[in-house]
């Protein structure tokens, strides 16, 4: 088992608190998105991890050790921080030769990430002249360069361009189906919501949800019933008279809160309503995750307010 | 971690950086440049009463090509703080220490094989164009000489290299580096005495005379010059190993 976990972390920067007693298991076979706004600690936990900022209370272990025991890491733990992280001065492959040497990892390997990564033709040209997204390719390319168990990316789709971005999908979804670990940050809700099989949700260095995904956009959304009918008047006559409330578009459809098809179909049904459309509202990640925030800042807001008066 | 692979990552790191390694290059250039100048300009007034030391006049480069040797020690380590690349090093190479060292060693190694060259060049060349007052390898002290100007060079790229770990930022390091190696001691000139005997240049170019001075010897002076370097090394240990990367 190569599960990320971290233990009661918390990381103190001078007066802010980037993580405060943070505690997640990132487990294999699945794409584990890692989201929260700015600030939340994602990069953090992620830095923690990889044993390049020091907790100042707590644990972050890979399959069980501290990623500083494992032996040649980037044939265990492949990851993507920074845009590239490379000497400007350098070329492409000068760089990811540089790391394989030191795990090594056959020099082969260097080309052939680059390859997969679509920079095969930019392998020569210097770090500096790449754009943003050959960098996060070449970023991409550097994680994936010892073949590890565990693969972890800081907000990959960033700088990339439509195609770099379904690569991007493609590649954790095989990454997770070969029952490697994958743990990938975005605040792109759209596009965690086509990734991700399980979210882990942050907010101000506090795990606000950890949850797979159906589940979290289930329990942060409110169930709703779309329907279409040729005859709103009734419809709205059996809403009111079961204490449903629902709303029309002037275009025959309407939304219906707090209930699901099936129940508004058998009403329907019973009272003779005809129905053109009928079906559950899907909600987004997004409305999901911006209630989830929205409530965790609430309630940070009635905790600080409690605590004043005291 | 196998120390060989890390080392040969670090000797990959510095020979794919062209600035580096035109700080290295520059050693041999800059120092035997100057030296056959002064050289070939001094041959007319060499005898005088004042002790004429032919070896260390073959030497007297080095007071400019020390600057590349500090350049190159810089550069080998602040090239990890720019574009976040100490980030991608430590996720490969996780123990610090071992990180620091290889880098360390892979800098003076290079330093002190680039400053033996130099040494030799800068002697031999120097001594053809002081013609008549020119000296041989076998003259006393004049092999000692060349391995402590190459022994001194190294030494100046570690201390150079352990700065540059704890300063970080090229331009910071060197800004402390050249004043307090290159001009400090001819400012302060003869006067400096009992102190200016100890510091780092001062005590490294005891090697480089053969005629005796009031300085601490070659060996005690090279040792000094050691222990600046040991401490510099220790103090950009101490920094990586604290800091958060």
């Amino acid at each position: 088992m190569t599960s990320i976990d971290v233990q009661e972390l918390t990381k103190v920067y001078g007066p802010t608190r980037a993580l405060d007693g943070l505690t997640v298991h990132v487990r294999p076979g699945r794409v584990t998105g890692f989201l929260g706004p700015n600030g939340a600690g994602k990069s953090t936990t992620m830095r923690v991890v990889l044993g390049l900022d020091r907790p100042t209370a707590g644990s972050a272990t890979i399959a069980g050790r501290p990623y500083r025991d494992l032996d040649e890491p980037l044939r265990h733990v492949g990851a993507l921080l920074d845009a590239g992280a490379a000497h400007p001065a350098r070329t492409a492959r000068a760089h990811l030769l540089t790391l394989a040497l030191s795990n090594r990892v056959p020099a082969a390997r260097a080309d052939e990430v680059l390859e997969e990564a679509g920079l095969a033709k930019a392998a020569h040209r210097r770090v500096r002249t790449l754009s943003l997204g050959m960098r996060q390719r070449l970023g991409i390319a550097a994680a994936l360069l010892g073949d590890p168990e565990v693969v972890m990316l800081d907000e990959p789709t960033n700088g990339l361009d439509p195609e770099g971005i379904v690569w991007i999908r493609r590649l954790t979804r095989r990454l997770a189906d070969e029952g490697r670990t994958v743990l990938i940050s975005s605040h792109l809700m759209s596009e965690t919501a086509l990734t991700a099989d399980h979210l882990v949700v942050l907010g101000r260095g506090r795990l606000l949800a950890d949850t797979p995904m159906d589940e979290f956009i289930a329990g942060h959304s409110d169930r709703r019933a779309y329907v279409r009918t040729t005859e709103p008047e009734r419809l709205r006559e059996l809403l009111d008279r079961t204490g449903l409330k629902g709303e029309g578009d002037g275009d025959g459809r309407w939304s219906v809160d707090a209930t699901s098809a099936a129940h508004l179909g058998a009403l329907a049904a019973r009272d003779g309503v005809p129905l053109l459309e009928l079906g559950d509202e899907q909600a987004s990640l997004e409305e999901a995750y911006l209630r989830l925030t929205a409530d965790a800042a609430e309630f940070a807001a009635t905790a600080s307010h409690a605590a004043k008066e005291h | 971690m196998s120390v060989t692979a890390v080392l040969h990552s670090e000797w990959v790191k510095i020979r794919s950086l062209r600035p580096v390694l035109g700080a290295l290059l520059g050693v041999p250039l800059v120092t035997t440049g100057i030296t056959l100048l002064v050289c070939a300009n001094a041959d007319g007034n060499p005898a005088g009463g004042v002790e004429f030391d032919p070896v260390f006049t073959s030497f007297l480069g080095v007071t400019f090509g020390q600057m590349a040797a500090l350049c190159f020690g810089v550069l080998a380590v602040s090239a990890e703080f720019r574009g976040a690349a100490l980030g991608s090093s430590l996720a490969a190479v996780p123990r610090r220490g071992l990180f620091y060292s290889c880098k360390l060693a892979v800098a003076a190694v290079l330093a002190l094989a680039v400053g033996l060259v130099t040494a030799l060049a800068s002697f031999l060349g120097g001594q053809a164009a002081l013609g008549d007052c020119g000296v041989g390898l076998g003259t006393p002290g004049a092999l000692r000489a060349v391995l402590g100007c190459g022994a001194y060079l190294a030494l100046l790229a570690v201390l150079a290299a352990g700065c540059a770990a704890l300063l970080r930022g090229p331009v910071l390091s060197l800004g402390v580096l050249i004043p307090v190696v290159c001009l400090v001691s001819p400012v302060l000139g003869e006067m400096s005495g009992a102190v200016g005997r100890y510091l780092p240049d001062r005590a490294g170019q005891e090697a480089l005379h053969t005629t005796a001075s009031d300085g601490l010897g070659p060996w005690p002076g090279l040792a000094v010059l050691a222990g600046w370097a040991a401490l510099a090394a220790l103090a950009g240990w101490r920094a990586l190993e604290r800091r958060d990367a």
